[in-house]
């Protein structure tokens, strides 16, 4: 009853809040993402990284070609193509998952974590990832963008959203639809997105400033 | 100058290589050469009108921010370096969205049918400043504080010092940085497309809403999509990047 | 006897915890040659730029013919633009060609038409000897020519007085020699210098009086006979002989 007189940012804070049971799944989403792309891009990554400096003449050219490639092209696009691609070669989409579920204060909570969706988003983002950070192993550290790569790759992980995965930005959606909340809905989860960004920098550069030797 | 003619001579050659490819397309597979021609029209001039507003704007903040950083109070560097990390820390799509439809009053002097585009403005050139502020000051600190010093012995003040000797030298060092933040920009208008805004790949993706019987050309309208905007970041990252440092190191202008 | 064109009053300056300079006094006179030599950290180059205001002291006086420089209503750019400077690393602007070097001064703070400030600066040039060198980039040239464009940039300015701040300590040998001759040139014309250098052959053609810098405080100082006959100190005994023993005295590269 008391709700009746509470102002209206806070009715609307507090219906908001009332599903974060949906964003902490789409939370989750975003990090299990980021962590797959991170490691895969890093594996990949330095692969190429390797046939370029190390391949044959045509090893290293075509691994030249394959990081400019990916570099000048929209991510969006490049998961497109991937998501047509089985559709277009007419390969039959099975409908499987695997997700996990559990209970937490009452509510239940479930991720699918593997899909064909999802899996073409972990696909695309882990090469995407990869050309950056392969960028990144052979020291480029012209443009910003490499260093970039690593802290901000979470924010790269919403463009799942098209293809219909529930990360935290579709998961905002579905918040928005339920509570008629917009703008609010949308901050929050921006001040999500830049509290871990933020978190990952920092890390970053305690490692960095651990890790790095005078005069290199 | 010899500069400029090599460049002209380029885009003269890739100009050639682009037209024989559309000629031979189009006596061939005339067809996809339509779907090629018709993706690219109706998506360009929105992915360039976005591009160019984005990059304007985010070159203003940019400058300012850059300014503010280095050469302002401790308040502005402070407000300076918050934004930058405000704008670095948050997702485009979501800015786009809370722009478009977060915040209702804002464009109130916009037609609404321009409201989305102008949304997609603000948010990429917010963005683009954030990233073109720490380009622009790391060019202005690698300019040779000797410049300055000279500068103000001859007597100028600090304005006339920054505007005629540092500024000049540091958009020279600026340039490489710049390209590449360009095609990043570029490449952050396909999100655009989220929002119902017609640009290059909103136009692709209509191909697969439009055949949807045949989904060979989904792929297909894809791969035409990634060809374009590959053709108009590669040839610029690559000129202005690489070519560029070593010209200005040539002239003694690399940051030292 | 004439008013001096440069009084330092007692100057103190300290960086940190750091006594640079520790109470210098001395006086400038109409066309004087004064040369400041002394070992490395003696403050020489805090002095010159505290004559110029670059970097003001943290106590005495500074006066350019009677103005009092420590003033607060003094306006320091104007004041600058009457005061040359010569730096170790020429600190040319590297965007600009030489004959714009040299004129920007006269367009920007003297606030001359395009064409007179192009007259004057081939003129500057010419005095040098690199007028024909007028459209070539800082990097096209050499350490030496590039110096001697920084002193035509000086020269320019019609200043009241030009400081040298160990114009070719940063130069290869053979380079030495033709800035010198041109320093010697207008210190023969009639210019007011300070000039910081351990080029002695030079102090002996030109100076009138030598001061020995050491430790933020002058040690000594006198004519050049003074030095080179009977200096007083054994300090500055061995300071010169070191000298002669690593530099030599260049006197063989000037026509004197």
């Amino acid at each position: 009853m008391i709700f009746q007189y509470l102002p209206e940012p806070i009715d609307d804070l507090l219906s908001v809040l009332g599903y974060w049971d949906l964003m902490l799944s789409g939370f989750i989403m975003t990090m299990w993402l980021y962590g797959i792309a991170l490691l895969m891009g890093f594996i990949i990554g330095l692969s190429f990284a390797i046939f370029r400096q190390y391949g044959g003449w045509i090893l290293s050219r075509i691994a030249t070609a394959y990081i400019e490639l990916i570099r000048g092209t929209p991510l969006l696009a490049q998961l497109f193509l991937f998501y047509f691609l089985p559709y277009s070669l007419r390969i039959p989409i099975v409908k499987w998952n695997y997700g996990i579920n559990f209970v937490l204060f009452g509510k239940d909570i479930s991720i699918i974590l593997l899909n064909h969706r999802v899996l073409v988003g972990i696909i695309t983002l882990s090469l995407n990832s990869s050309a950056y950070q392969a960028e990144y192993f052979r020291g480029a550290i012209l443009s910003i963008g490499t260093e970039q790569l690593i802290a901000a790759l979470p924010k790269y992980t919403v463009v799942v959203y098209f293809i219909g995965v529930l990360e935290l930005f579709a998961q905002a959606h579905n918040i928005v639809a339920y509570t008629f909340v917009s703008l609010l809905t949308y901050i929050i989860v921006a001040i999500i997105f830049l509290v871990l960004i933020t978190t990952i920098s920092k890390g970053l550069d305690y490692i960095y400033k651990r890790t790095s030797i005078p005069g290199l | 100058m010899k500069r400029c003619f090599l460049l002209i001579t380029i885009i003269l050659l890739i100009g050639i290589a682009i037209i024989s490819l559309g000629i031979i397309s189009y006596i061939f597979f005339p067809f996809l050469f339509n779907i090629f021609i018709y993706i690219l029209v109706s998506g360009l001039p929105h992915t360039l009108l976005l591009t160019s507003i984005g990059l304007l704007g985010g070159f203003v903040l940019g400058i300012s921010l850059a300014l503010m950083r280095i050469y302002g109070s401790k308040e502005l560097q402070w407000i300076s370096s918050g934004y930058e990390k405000l704008f670095r820390g948050v997702p485009l799509l979501v800015l786009i969205y809370i722009f478009a439809f977060g915040i209702p009053g804002i464009f109130w002097f916009i037609s609404p049918l321009d409201r989305s585009l102008a949304a997609v403005m603000l948010a990429l050139a917010l963005r683009s400043g954030a990233y073109q502020s720490q380009i622009f000051r790391g060019a202005i600190l690698s300019v040779n504080l000797g410049q300055m010093e000279a500068a103000r012995s001859l007597g100028m003040n600090q304005i006339q010092g920054f505007r005629h000797i540092v500024m000049p030298q540091a958009l020279r060092l600026a340039i490489p940085s710049w390209s590449n933040e360009y095609a990043v920009v570029i490449k952050d208008t396909s999100f655009a497309s989220g929002i119902g805004i017609l640009e290059l790949t909103k136009s692709a993706y209509r191909i697969s809403v439009i055949y949807r019987e045949i989904p060979e050309l989904w792929t297909l309208s894809m791969v035409f999509l990634t060809i374009i905007y590959f053709l108009f970041t590669y040839p610029i990252t690559r000129f202005f990047g690489e070519r560029q440092t070593k010209k200005l190191k040539d002239l003694g202008m690399g940051g030292g | 006897m004439g008013k001096p064109v440069i009084s330092v009053v007692d100057i103190w300056k300290s960086y940190n915890d750091l006594n640079v300079l520790n109470g210098v006094s001395f006086e400038l006179m109409e066309k004087e040659v004064k040369v400041i030599f002394g070992p490395s950290g003696s403050g020489k180059s805090t002095l010159l730029r505290c004559i110029n205001m670059l970097n003001p002291p943290d106590k005495g006086e500074i006066y350019l013919r009677g103005q009092n420089l420590m003033d607060s209503d003094v306006d320091l750019n104007k004041i600058r633009s009457r005061i040359g400077m010569v730096f170790q690393h020429f600190n040319l602007f590297t965007h600009l060609k030489a004959i714009d070097n040299v004129s920007i001064g006269l367009r920007r703070v003297k606030g001359l038409s395009k064409e007179e400030a192009h007259e004057k600066a081939l003129m500057a040039l010419k005095s040098v000897k690199m007028a024909e060198w007028a459209d070539h980039y800082p990097a096209q040239l050499s350490g030496g020519q590039q110096q001697r464009v920084g002193i035509a940039r000086a020269l320019a300015m019609e200043p009241d007085v030009i400081l040298f701040d160990e114009p070719t300590s940063a130069l290869d040998p053979e380079l030495i020699g033709e800035v010198l001759q041109v320093m010697l040139d207008i210190a023969k014309s009639g210019t007011t210098m300070i000039v910081v250098t351990h080029e002695l052959g030079f102090a002996k053609a030109v100076s009138s009086e030598m001061i020995f810098l050491g430790e933020g405080v002058i040690l000594e100082r006198g004519t050049p006979e003074h030095f080179f006959t009977s200096p007083e100190s054994e300090r500055v005994k061995k300071f010169l002989k070191q000298l002669e023993v690593l530099y030599g005295s260049h006197e063989e590269l000037l026509k004197l």
